[in-house]
């Protein structure tokens, strides 16, 4: 497969909320992402111990699709997307726990609405990624709990009983990247995530790509969840203080690197609403993104809530634990609030006026955080740049993402608002010392990790081919 | 693009943590709180300002001529102490506080070897079973917790992830903790956590139990006995101390969980 080596875009200024050059239309009635609208997405996870038999599981995901369908039916939304992030017991016996419980069960609500309204709907189905490590990432590494073979079966399950496009937040290099975020090491972050990252997405949608081509679904991206947004977490906010908020902002850049590799494997999007790199590679490579922001308050708080919904295509509340509310399930509620988001941007795209909600959407939050920064559209266009730059080597275009985001902040701190603690200067000061030291060549860079990581005790090179 | 020049952000959001940034520098909480007597000193300051080759050599140099638990109360955990206090200041961040710990268990590793020449042990001031749930890979969390309980000096014995109900109830009857501890990032791995602690039960044994993680809650953490909720990494120093310096059980910590639980409050 090829890799991006220009830009989707001329112009950084021609990006824009439910709008992409490469759009995909799929599910009931046709939602097409990146094709005119913002689609509005609902997230919610069953209640403690509705995991424990098929039966009570498909109750529970019935209603949280039928609840969701009825508040955005009852509201007068023209589409809806109910993703399901498969619990554990979903991915570890799929047919059981999955296929009819979840993903059918599903699948036939969003029929019957659409049918019975009009209303556009889609499934999307995210099995969970339960490899670990420590025991094996690739089919035949994993004696123990089949946990590589599982995550295929998930998405041929997914694919059969009736998903309509098929994720993953993929966690290849995570054993390296917790050790990197934990000892803020930038260089080990690199490695984990630019790199071995990079090579197991590479052979991962390789085959979600081939089972959603045989099944006639979407394959649609992923997401660093498991390693830049553990490090933007713990940045946290104004009172946070685990790991400097600079350098979470560097490690969103390399996760762009990394996370791009689905769409170059042939996945078309959108990706995963919780990428919050989604704004890099869109521009990089013209494909719709789903974000998440003030409406995904109910799962975590991040300081960019307005400005993730500047360049979106879907709108999503990331996800909400199904229980009731004063005003009905917390599926509706949530349905309710980013349905409404949606509309604002539709509203505002008939006006005439969606680029000027777009920049008050980034202006608002463009100086909060250093990641909000970098990820304002017109310098994610910059970072998607330097990925592009030097497409062809998953090492070196991280390592230029990451000096490039890097170089960004140090100077946005002198020229514009943007201001940065003692601290978060001082870890800024180190990772740009850091980044410039690496070799200039992939092999060379590969010699020296395996020598300098290789005794990380989950760490296996077999898992990368290596 | 819109103008955003003519924004007054001052208006939009305040940084309170440029406008609370400590004028502390770590060099002078050193001086503050560090031992004062050789060879202690040196080998705090190699744990405070992340010197680990430092602290392994003299650490050797102690040895020699030290008791080995003199060596871990007075360097090492002197060090520690500093640390903690730059941590708790706002002053540190966690990998710092990682960074040092690492150094600190790698001392405290030589004095153990020490120690078990003589066939002694290491005084701890307790000991805790940590575990990921089952069916759960999400273990950053716990690794964190487990940094900030060996930097107070406990002794963490370390389960790893997806570990099953059977093995954790196996550990723990094996090691007799003093508290135990299980995190989980999602609604349904957390339900691992009631099952152990009625697996315990089945076995006769009692003892705090912390839950915590992502969408774990103190609700849910407190509807199963022995149930203890931690919101914050930096929790757990506080609840082992209570159950190991003043005996508390997992009812005198439910009691007084708001006293008790520095992010209670």
């Amino acid at each position: 497969m090829s890799k991006y080596t220009s830009m989707a875009y001329d112009d950084p200024d021609d990006m824009i909320f439910g709008e992409a050059p490469n759009p995909v239309t799929y599910g009931y009635g046709g939602i097409e992402a990146g094709g005119g609208q913002v689609f509005p997405i609902l997230k919610c996870a069953p209640r403690p111990g509705k995991e424990e038999r098929p039966e009570k599981l498909k109750s529970e995901y019935r209603k949280i699709a039928r609840t969701t369908l009825d508040r955005a039916t009852t509201l007068g939304f023209p589409a809806i997307e109910i993703e399901t992030e498969w619990v554990h017991q979903m991915g570890n016996n799929p047919e059981k726990f999955a296929a009819g419980p979840s993903v059918a069960n599903q699948d036939e609500l969003a029929e019957k609405y659409h049918e019975e309204y009009g209303i556009k709907t889609s499934t999307c189905h995210t099995p969970p990624d339960l490899r670990e490590a420590e025991k094996g990432m690739r089919p035949g590494h994993d004696r123990e709990s089949f946990y590589p073979e599982k995550v295929l079966a998930s998405f041929e399950v997914a694919a059969e009983n009736g998903a309509d496009i098929l994720k993953i937040e993929s966690t290849g290099g995570m054993e390296v990247a917790d050790y990197a975020i934990q000892r803020q090491d930038i260089t080990a972050f690199l490695w984990g995530i630019g790199y071995l990252g990079s090579l197991d997405m590479e052979w991962l949608w390789g085959n979600v790509v081939d089972i959603a081509d045989r099944h006639d679904v979407v394959a649609g991206g992923d997401t660093n969840c498991p390693a830049a947004n553990t490090a933007m977490f713990m940045a946290g906010g104004y009172l946070d203080q685990d790991i400097p908020r600079t350098f979470a902002a560097i490690t969103r850049a390399i996760a762009a690197a990394r996370t791009i590799v689905a769409w170059e494997q042939g996945a078309s999007g959108p990706d995963k609403d919780c990428g919050y790199e989604g704004p890099i590679v869109k521009a990089i490579a013209g494909k719709p993104t789903n974000q998440e922001g003030k409406d995904c308050s109910v799962a975590h708080a991040d300081l960019m809530g307005n400005l993730t919904a500047q360049v979106c295509d879907g709108w999503s509340n990331e996800s909400a634990e199904f229980h009731e509310e004063f005003s009905g399930w917390s599926s509706g509620t949530w349905a309710e609030a980013v349905g409404y988001e949606a509309s604002l941007m539709n509203t505002a795209k008939e006006l005439g006026m969606a680029k000027e909600l777009r920049d008050m959407y980034m202006a608002s939050d463009r100086y909060r955080s250093p990641e909000a920064y970098i990820l304002a559209y017109d310098n994610a266009y910059k970072i998607g740049e330097a990925i592009a730059e030097e497409g062809d080597s998953y090492y070196l275009r991280s390592k230029n993402a990451a000096l490039t985001a890097a170089e960004m902040i140090e100077e946005a701190e002198e020229s514009e608002p943007l201001e940065l603690t003692k601290h978060e200067k001082d870890a800024l000061d180190d990772i740009l010392t850091e980044l410039r030291a690496l070799p200039d060549d992939e092999d060379k860079f590969v010699d020296q990790m395996l020598d300098e990581y290789s005794d990380l005790p989950k760490f296996d090179k077999e898992d990368y081919e290596l | 693009m819109l103008d955003i020049g003519i924004i007054e952000y001052e208006n939009v959001f305040s940084r309170y943590d440029v406008k609370a940034e400590s004028a502390v520098s770590p060099e002078e909480l050193f001086e503050e709180l560090a031992p004062e007597e050789e060879p202690w000193k040196s080998m705090a300051e190699d744990v405070v300002f992340l010197n680990p080759d430092g602290v392994e050599s003299k650490v050797k140099e102690a040895l020699e001529d030290y008791d080995p638990q003199e060596v871990i109360n007075n360097g090492l955990i002197g060090g520690m102490d500093v640390v903690s206090e730059l941590y708790g200041r706002g002053i540190y961040f966690l990998p710092q506080l990682v960074i040092a710990g690492d150094a600190m268990s790698n001392g405290i590793t030589l004095c153990e070897e020490k120690l078990a020449e003589s066939g002694e042990e290491r005084e701890t001031p307790g000991k805790v079973v940590m575990h990921v749930a089952e069916g759960d890979p999400h273990d950053i969390g716990k690794d964190i917790a487990a940094a900030m309980l060996k930097a107070a000096g406990y002794e963490v014995i370390d389960m790893g992830r997806d570990v099953a109900v059977e093995d954790v109830v196996d550990m723990v009857k094996e090691e007799s903790p003093d508290l135990l501890t299980g995190t989980a990032l999602m609604t349904t791995t957390q339900t691992a956590f009631p099952r152990v602690a009625k697996r315990l039960a089945e076995e006769g044994i009692e003892l705090p139990f912390i839950g915590a993680g992502g969408a774990v809650n103190s609700a849910y953490v407190h509807s199963f006995d022995c149930g203890i909720y931690a919101d914050d990494a930096a929790d757990g120093p506080a609840i082992a101390d209570a159950i190991t310096q003043k005996g508390m059980t997992w009812q005198d910590l439910r009691e007084e969980y708001d006293d008790i639980v520095p992010s209670a409050v």
